[in-house]
């Protein structure tokens, strides 16, 4: 980066997009960052590295989609609360105002040893470190007859939000009164804990007011709620009696189409007439074909200080498809976290700095248990440098006392703050 | 204190840091570059709710914090990890950091 362009930046810095930096001399500009997936993780790596190297780096974004929906508050598109529209953030914020290089391409393979990814237009790029926050993937393969059910639109997942939430949404604009919801939960972990129970608030309460003859049914392989239990058990006895019913111990093994049939592996069947049935899930597919989902297959394992894979030098992983630390959950406001973390770490590596001992983790997830009312979980994670893991203060974080407008207020102002924190 | 060096190189500005880059290979002057990288990766643990750099998105609905100095800010902090202030969520989150970090983000985010 020549002198002109530095100074440049850096008068863009000064109008107060990153005030606390100017005290930060580092400069690595000849460094070649590459950034996978531009989610809650990758969005946030990207712009936290442009910030922690005095806008030096030069950072590479590469994201299949023209804009960022986000998970997080989808569920109110389901329940009739929101658009698509208001949970969806443009991308170009982060070339116009952090420099960063938005391509919009999908990463076909990675090769650790030269360096490089490939992308799916054919063009191959260089790397001094890669970011790999590739998300989710289904695990379709796990129920029968599932992938046919899909491709057929009688079952849907809706669980990245976008095309299938206004999908599930339609689904059950169009069902009859009286008729049943059901959406199954995977076994832990899988992306967002305490989606499903606030999806069944959703549904519910518009079934509540637009079809109130109609039934919610969760059906969950877990052998109790994973998340805010007790929050949501209140909020389905006290909100949506008899409407709700809650059955654990339901791993789902086949899906009949033809009759709209969810089969397990010891309980009856049921009959549904929404499908949002949720497998298992892992690591992003580039994460698995690259043989970076070294645990069980399924997830990433990472060296938790840096966030750098364990199987490849130089490729950190952030976000839903890694390996978990106890007590982490895959939320966006994590892998916003992870992303910080693995960003401080990338520039001093690469500005050959010594990396920061003692990370900090935060996570704060809110649900919406109606159109308006929210409970939350919180929590703090600090490196503990023994045993090599993130772990949760003792005494810190927790959940709602009960449910409040005002959280709803301030889940809306997470949700504005962090997509403006990640994209903006 | 760090902190008062990095305030002063912040108040000379830009001029300050492009000289700096000359200097990277001093060890003090590297050793303070982590730092204040460390510092700023802590406080942006803030972010995420409060806005990049405590700058929050105006009528959010997010309480905002870049109006106060670092001492309020600092003052508030204690206050909810000491349970003195109640909260929907920060007395639960101020729990999770020792006095010295929440000294740190106070002083990186407080208003200059």
């Amino acid at each position: 980066m020549n002198r002109r362009h530095f100074l440049g930046v850096s008068s863009g810095a000064s109008l107060g997009l990153l005030a606390g930096c100017a005290s930060n001399p580092i400069n690595i500009s000849k460094a070649n960052v590459v950034v996978v997936g531009g989610g809650y993780g990758g969005a946030t790596a990207a712009k936290y590295i442009r910030l922690f190297s005095n806008n030096s780096a030069q950072v590479t974004l590469i994201e299949p989609n023209t804009e960022f929906i986000s998970c997080p508050m989808s569920n109110l598109v389901v329940g009739g609360h929101t658009s698509i529209s208001n949970i969806s953030t443009p991308y170009d914020n982060l070339s116009k105002r952090h420099g960063i290089k938005v391509v919009k391409d999908m990463v076909t393979s990675i090769d650790a040893k030269q360096k490089t990814v490939r992308l799916a237009s054919g063009a191959t790029i260089k790397y001094d470190k890669l970011v790999l926050s590739p998300g989710i993937d289904m695990m379709m393969d796990r129920v029968e007859g599932l992938q046919k059910a899909n491709q057929e639109g009688v079952t849907v997942q809706a669980w990245k939000a976008g095309p299938e939430t206004v999908l599930l949404r339609k689904q059950l604009e169009s069902m009859k009164d009286g008729g049943v919801y059901a959406i199954s939960v995977p076994t832990a972990p899988y992306r967002c804990p305490p989606g499903p129970y606030e999806r069944a608030c959703q549904v519910a309460s518009y079934f509540k007011q637009f079809k109130p003859k109609s039934k919610v049914l969760i059906l969950d392989a877990n052998d109790d709620v994973t998340s805010k239990g007790g929050l949501f058990k209140k909020a389905w006895a006290s909100m949506y009696p008899g409407m709700i019913e809650y059955r654990s111990k339901h791993n789902v093994v086949a899906i009949d189409s033809k009759k709209k049939v969810i089969k397990f592996d010891v309980q009856d069947d049921v009959r549904a007439d929404v499908l949002n049935i949720l497998p298992m899930m892992r690591a992003g597919n580039i994460a698995v074909q690259s043989g970076l989902a070294n645990s069980n297959a399924r997830w990433v394992n990472v060296n938790y200080i840096n966030f750098e894979s364990t199987a490849a030098k130089d490729i950190h992983v952030l976000g839903d498809s890694i390996q978990v630390a106890p007590l982490m959950p895959k939320s966006g406001h994590m892998a916003n976290s992870h992303a910080k973390v693995a960003a401080a770490a990338v520039v001093a590596e690469l500005g050959g700095l010594e990396i920061n001992q003692t990370p900090v983790l935060t996570n704060t997830c809110y649900s919406f248990i109606s159109a308006d009312e929210v409970v939350h979980v919180a929590s703090v994670h600090q490196y503990d440098a023994k045993d090599k893991t993130f772990k949760t203060v003792p005494g810190s974080g927790g959940l709602s006392a009960e449910a409040s407008k005002l959280e709803g207020v301030y889940a809306w102002g997470w949700a504005r703050n962090i997509w403006a924190d990640s994209l903006g | 204190m760090f902190f008062q060096s990095a305030r002063t190189l912040s108040k000379l500005g830009l001029g300050i840091s492009a000289v700096g880059l000359l200097s990277l290979s001093t060890p003090a002057f590297s050793q303070s570059t982590a730092n204040s990288i460390n510092q700023m990766a802590l406080a942006a643990t803030c972010a995420n709710c409060h806005g990049t750099n405590g700058v929050g998105v105006p009528n959010a609905g997010m309480p905002q914090i870049n109006h106060l100095s670092s001492e309020a800010m600092l003052t508030q902090l204690k206050a909810f990890k000491s349970g003195a202030r109640t909260g929907t969520i920060m007395h639960q989150l101020s729990k999770g950091y020792t006095d010295e970090q929440l000294q740190t983000i106070s002083n990186i985010l407080g208003k200059k």
